[in-house]
């Protein structure tokens, strides 16, 4: 199979485009990436096709970007620097590697009028920097977008800034923490010697102070987050591994002062100081962990939208979110957002507000009814009276409700802070009792003994042994281009024994084959054109790649457009009543059995009868085979579910090796499905689109979705595949898999390690040094082990190509090495 | 031994010194993106770039 030189998908078949390049010419998969392909050679970048390690998003069809000019938009994202300059910062789709940096940079930086362009791509944001006077933004954005990387306002700036200081701020302190451990280690190690070789009291107490003077920025700078974190924990009345940790850093320090001052017996800078750095280190690679994987802000912004189709007396225009105002009518297409709080004018329609109430199947809402921003119209489009907008609405509220709590934690994680704190409350009652016991026995010992035992036990480990798990698996997921929303449904994917596959957009990738468009009246261009304007803003796969077939021409403002799900959609166009899907909706019933074949095709009809049939053809996508195989290597049942035909689906699924399928299923026959495989047990995972199953995502064990990021997708599923890389899910699968058993080793480990130490500490046999060299060392434990995740399963090769030719025979061996 | 009172301070004076400059590296956004730099030096320079040629529309 060809694969396109720009994107790297495969090339459809009947497809006969090349790109002039220097090195010559080149196959390409379409106009979108040609173009692409050719602007960036004719930029004399051409080095980017070298550098990069992993191919170009399909080049984005024409966008249209002048809504970004309207100065109401423009006063949100736009700083504005002097009169001829400007700041931007956008967040962008699509950017892997540090080669598209490198390309963005370079190619928008010759636009005219570009001062800067800067470019993060751990954080995916574009900074722009340009003339307002010689350039619109609106130019830039579609050059950004004429690259494949799509861009989207970055409604989330202030979480931005957040987690910018908190990143430094972690940095700065590790530093110090790193810094003053190995001072005062030095110094420690001059006192020791001292103990065996004798030393003079005047140099001891100066190595003394000397410990404590690089201690105290330790303790005092670097340890905050701990003090603060017990501070809460306090206030919250809710113990965890914070207030025993602050505890133990206070005590020790204060401890070693008074020795120091009154030149008592032991002091334990260096302890303390080793402790923190231990115990920020660990924190600062879970940080980076959940920053680069969680991206949940992102999402968040994705799902705001930032466009509006308001209506006017003359039609719709397309303005930003933030000029709407009470009273404003917009429409909203299925799939996509509302944008304002408001109220529903019609039609009748189900919404999915899983966002607000977390009640998954979407909800029948008619005419009348409130409706929220941010809910996904399933089926539309329709029309809403704005009653709210901005900050006022719910969604806002949501957003800085996210921006508080950094995000829900997983039931997982929240067991194992359950676990941890009443393992924290026994400790106390054990140090207590420890110190009793010693003050009766040997008063002189009663400190040291306590004080190990506080810090010999670990509530450490407890605590970090299920999230630096979680964190090491979603890290190691996003860096294989897998994004888990929701980490509690890792566990899921790990334990699920059903595999329940969508058809259409997920296992295979539809397209028009222009070619062989049917047209019975009119023009070919005329058909496609109608059939364009009718799947306007619809998001099913199908109406995709109908509107790419028909380009970027100018298309005629369809009305009244009205969605039947699992059928078609019909609409008016120029006064001409259409409609548009499979045969026995388009066309007259009768007219469906005529020909079996004729089945494969989309067909556009008026009140007169058949306008045009579209063929479709059908291509499996991208390691799809390699996935099945590999899935039913490990034992693992695979159907397919589809609203297709029989005929159609049977040949996928021999193709695939798939002997359970089911076709013509409604939605609702979806869901009754995985109900019934749930009520026998079996543990469901769905691999969908995200965009016109969500319902029946929401309704298994474990939701996958695939395809480039459609709103919905990023709302009602837990894990996504971009760029639509199916045999990621088996990768997925093991990680989750390894996941789980490291994550009960993690377990065993801490129990295992509080268990033998603590009575050791409670007899007075463990000096506190060595407590905390211990409790440090069972944290470090859990932390490497949890990195072994991801470390067997070998790296994913640069290009997803080659990956579709994993055979199942290596990847059952990989089962068990796992 | 007496060398000690002076090194020390010294190696304690060249430590705030150390901090100080990674505090500013840290706050002069340093540390911020750590991949993408590392290639900026593999990459040629700016070729006085030709007239760029708009792509044709798909």
């Amino acid at each position: 199979m060809n694969a396109c030189f720009h994107c790297d998908e495969p090339i459809p078949p009947g497809v006969h485009l090349s790109a002039r390049l220097p090195i010559g010419e080149q196959a390409v998969c379409c106009g979108g990436c040609r173009a692409a392909a050719e602007w960036i050679a004719g930029l004399g970048l051409a080095d980017y096709y070298t550098l990069r390690s992993s191919p170009g998003l399909r080049a984005a069809p024409a966008h249209d970007f002048t809504s970004w000019d309207r100065p109401e938009l423009e006063r949100l994202h736009v700083r504005k620097q002097g009169e001829d300059r400007a700041d931007v910062v956008v967040l962008v789709e699509g950017l892997h590697c540090a080669a598209c940096a490198w390309l963005i940079e370079r190619a928008l930086g010759v636009q005219p009028g570009v001062h800067g362009v800067g470019v993060n791509v751990t954080a995916r944001r574009v900074a722009l920097s340009f003339d307002p006077q010689h350039t619109k933004l609106s130019t830039l954005l579609g050059a950004l977008a004429r690259l494949g990387y799509v861009p989207h306002p970055l409604t989330a700036d202030a979480i931005d800034c957040v987690r910018q200081r908190e990143t430094r701020d972690a940095l700065k302190r590790l530093l110090v923490a790193g810094l003053g451990a190995m001072q005062a280690m030095m110094y420690a190690v001059a006192l020791y010697a001292g103990v065996f070789d004798g030393i003079d009291p005047a140099v001891r107490d100066f190595f003394r102070w000397l410990g404590l003077l690089v201690a105290t920025p330790v303790v005092l700078y670097s340890a905050q987050p701990f003090f603060f974190g017990a501070l809460r924990e306090w206030r919250t009345r809710r113990l965890s591994m914070d207030t025993p940790v602050a505890l133990a850093i206070a005590l020790i320090y204060l401890a070693s002062i008074v020795a120091t001052v009154r030149g008592g017996h032991e002091i334990y800078f260096d302890s303390v100081s080793m402790f923190v750095l231990f115990l920020l280190a660990g924190r600062t690679i879970a940080m980076r962990a959940r920053h680069r994987a969680g991206d949940v802000v992102d999402a968040f912004a994705r799902l705001q939208p930032t466009l509006a189709e308001r209506r006017t007396p003359d039609g719709f225009e397309s303005v930003g979110v933030h000029e709407l105002i009470a009273g404003d009518r917009v429409r909203v297409a299925a799939g996509a957002a509302i944008p304002a709080d408001g109220i529903l004018v019609g039609p009748a329609c189900r919404l999915d507000e899983s966002m607000l109430s977390g009640e998954s199947a979407a909800l029948p809402r008619l005419p009348g009814a409130t409706v929220t921003a941010g809910c996904l119209v399933v089926d539309g489009p329709v029309e809403i009276e704005v009653r709210r907008v901005g900050a006022d609405t719910v969604l806002a509220g949501i957003v800085r409700m996210v921006t508080r709590a950094a995000g829900a934690r997983p039931w997982l994680a929240r067991l194992a802070d359950a676990r941890a704190a009443r393992f924290v409350v026994r400790v106390f009652a054990l140090t207590a009792l420890t110190a009793l016991a010693w003050l009766w026995i040997d008063p002189s010992r009663a400190f040291p003994a306590a004080l190990a035992v506080l810090v010999v036990s670990c509530p450490c480990a407890f605590a970090l042994a299920v999230p630096a798990a979680l964190t090491r698996a979603v890290a190691v997921l996003a860096h294989r281009g897998v994004l888990v929303v929701d980490a509690d449904s890792l566990e899921a994917l790990a334990r699920a024994d059903c595999f329940v596959f969508d058809k259409t957009g997920t296992l295979t990738t539809p397209s028009v084959d222009a070619a062989a468009v049917e047209v019975v009246r009119g023009t070919c261009a005329q058909a496609l054109a109608i059939a364009a304007a009718l799947e306007q803003g619809n998001t099913h796969p199908l109406a995709a790649a109908l509107r790419e077939c028909a380009g970027a021409a100018d298309l005629p403002v369809a009305t009244n457009l009205r969605q039947v799900a699992n059928a078609g959609v019909e609409g008016a166009v120029a006064g001409v009543r259409y409609r548009l899907g499979r045969d026995d909706f388009a066309a007259s019933p009768e007219a469906a059995h005529d020909d079996a074949s004729r089945s494969d095709a989309l067909v556009l009809s008026d009140e007169s009868g058949v306008v045009a049939r579209f063929p479709i053809v059908e291509q499996l996508r991208t390691g799809a085979a390699a996935m099945i195989r590999a899935l039913q290597g490990a034992g693992i049942t695979c159907e397919i579910v589809s609203g297709d035909a029989p005929a159609r689906v049977a040949i996928i699924a021999r193709e695939l090796g798939i002997d359970r399928w089911q076709a013509s299923a409604r939605p609702e026959d979806k869901l009754a499905h995985l109900a019934a495989l749930r009520a026998r047990g079996r543990f469901v995972a769905m691999v969908g689109d995200g965009v016109n199953d969500a319902p029946i995502l929401a309704g298994a064990d474990v939701a996958v979705a695939v395809g480039n990021g459609a709103a919905l997708a990023q709302a009602a599923s837990g894990i996504l595949l971009p760029g639509g890389r199916l045999d990621a899910i088996v990768e997925a699968r093991d990680i989750a898999r390894r996941m789980l058993r490291i994550l009960g080793q993690n377990l065993n480990w801490a129990l295992a390690y509080n268990l033998s130490v603590v009575p050791l500490a409670a007899a007075g046999f463990v000096p506190p040094w060595l407590a905390a060299l211990g409790m440090s060392a069972s944290s470090i434990v859990v932390i490497l082990n949890s990195l072994r995740i991801g470390r067997i399963v070998p790296t994913s090769p640069a290009h997803p190509a080659s990956v579709s030719t994993i055979d199942p025979e290596q990847d059952r061996s990989r089962e068990a090495i796992a | 031994m007496n060398i000690i009172l002076l090194l020390i301070p010294l190696s304690i004076v060249l430590l705030a010194l150390a901090v100080w400059a990674f505090f500013w590296a840290v706050n002069h956004a340093q540390f911020d993106d750590l991949d993408t730099p590392a290639l900026t030096p593999l990459a040629e320079d700016a070729v006085p770039a030709p007239v760029a040629k708009e792509p044709r529309e798909p």
